[in-house]
């Protein structure tokens, strides 16, 4: 199925999107590391096998990042402009290994565009035991369909 | 023990650990911090972040499809630049550890085309103890990242748990195994 429009969403409506993905050190460690991240949770394997995490973990705009990603399959392809994010909170930590999946709920349309409007999600990022791992408002111009 | 290992352990015996990052008591409401590194993006940044987040917008990944779009250049994904401009933060704010409590008002103010080097600073809104974990305080700061031409690009309000001075070393000696600072007296 094809990527959603601003026509096809209404305010109430939750998605739950059909990709998940497994974290990798790719995602726990390089990412991290490309965004010059400088906090060793995230490279160093032998300190974190000594923490209470028991291994790296993965840096927290890392998994806002993979759960947009997960929710872009369907909110994403038509973007015009990412404006913003609200209350983001980290609700659980993300180690490799981890299988993360998303669900985003309709919270707020604006129709002000003859080619476009804003929409107001609000995005859950889960694992695969269904513990909530992060959750986010996301405000995105969607474009409507030509 | 052989000789190298010997002169090795002579070495480790006089290290002195030199702590990065802050402690809680480092922080103070107004003050700004200005994060000294700053980074360019590529098209091999943002066709990487994009693909390996599986974020199918084709104007972070697709000349044709950016330029399609009106933009001169591939657009760079606005969260790598997000999460890049808290990294880019974390020697200054975080890196010497606590939970990340939340990020509030992020503003994407525009698109950064691929080519753009962006900076970012920070400046501190508040600085409490924790009531219900007495080795941390709450610290919130407004991080901006901004162009070559100094303009923000992006701005948001992130606050995190930052470990107090005493409990940090604490965790650094139990961590490490080392018992002497920099900057302690000799």
């Amino acid at each position: 199925m094809s990527a959603l429009v601003l026509d096809s969403l209404s305010v109430g409506d939750v998605i739950q999107h059909a990709r998940g993905k497994t974290a990798g050190e790719n995602d726990v460690s390089s990412l991290s590391l490309l965004t010059l991240n400088s906090a060793e949770a995230h490279f160093n394997r032998d300190r974190m096998a000594q923490s209470s995490f028991g291994d790296r973990i993965a840096f927290g705009a890392i998994n806002v990042a993979m759960i947009v990603g997960l929710a872009a399959g369907d909110t994403a392809e038509h973007a015009i402009e990412e404006l913003g994010l609200n209350a983001v909170r980290l609700h659980h930590p993300v180690v490799e290994g981890d299988t993360l999946y998303a669900v985003s709920e309709v919270l707020e349309i604006t129709a002000d565009r003859p080619d476009s409007g804003v929409v107001r999600f609000r995005h859950w990022g889960y694992n695969q035991s269904r513990v909530p791992i992060c959750s986010l408002e996301r405000t995105v111009r969607l474009r409507r369909r030509p | 023990m052989t000789q190298p290992e010997a002169a090795f352990e002579h070495v480790l015996s006089r290290a002195v650990y030199h702590a990065k990052g802050r402690a809680f008591e480092d922080f103070t409401p107004g003050q700004t911090l200005v994060h000294h590194w700053s980074r360019t993006f590529t098209e091999d940044d943002t066709i990487r972040f994009s693909t390996e987040t599986l974020h199918y917008n084709p104007i972070y990944f697709s000349r044709r499809a950016a330029s399609a779009a009106g933009h001169a250049r591939m657009v760079v994904n606005p969260y790598l630049i997000l999460a890049t401009a808290i990294g880019l933060s974390v020697e200054d704010l975080s890196e010497a550890g606590g939970p990340f409590v939340g990020i509030d008002e992020v503003q994407f103010l525009r698109p950064v085309l691929v080519g753009e080097t962006i900076s970012a600073s920070s400046s501190t809104l508040s600085a409490r103890a924790s009531e219900s974990k007495p080795a941390f305080g709450v610290v919130t700061w407004r991080t901006e990242a901004q162009d070559d031409d100094g303009a923000p690009v992006l701005a948001f309000v992130r606050s995190n748990l930052v470990l107090k001075r005493e409990p940090q070393r604490r965790h650094f000696e139990k961590v490490l195994g080392h018992e002497r600072f920099l900057g302690d007296p000799e």
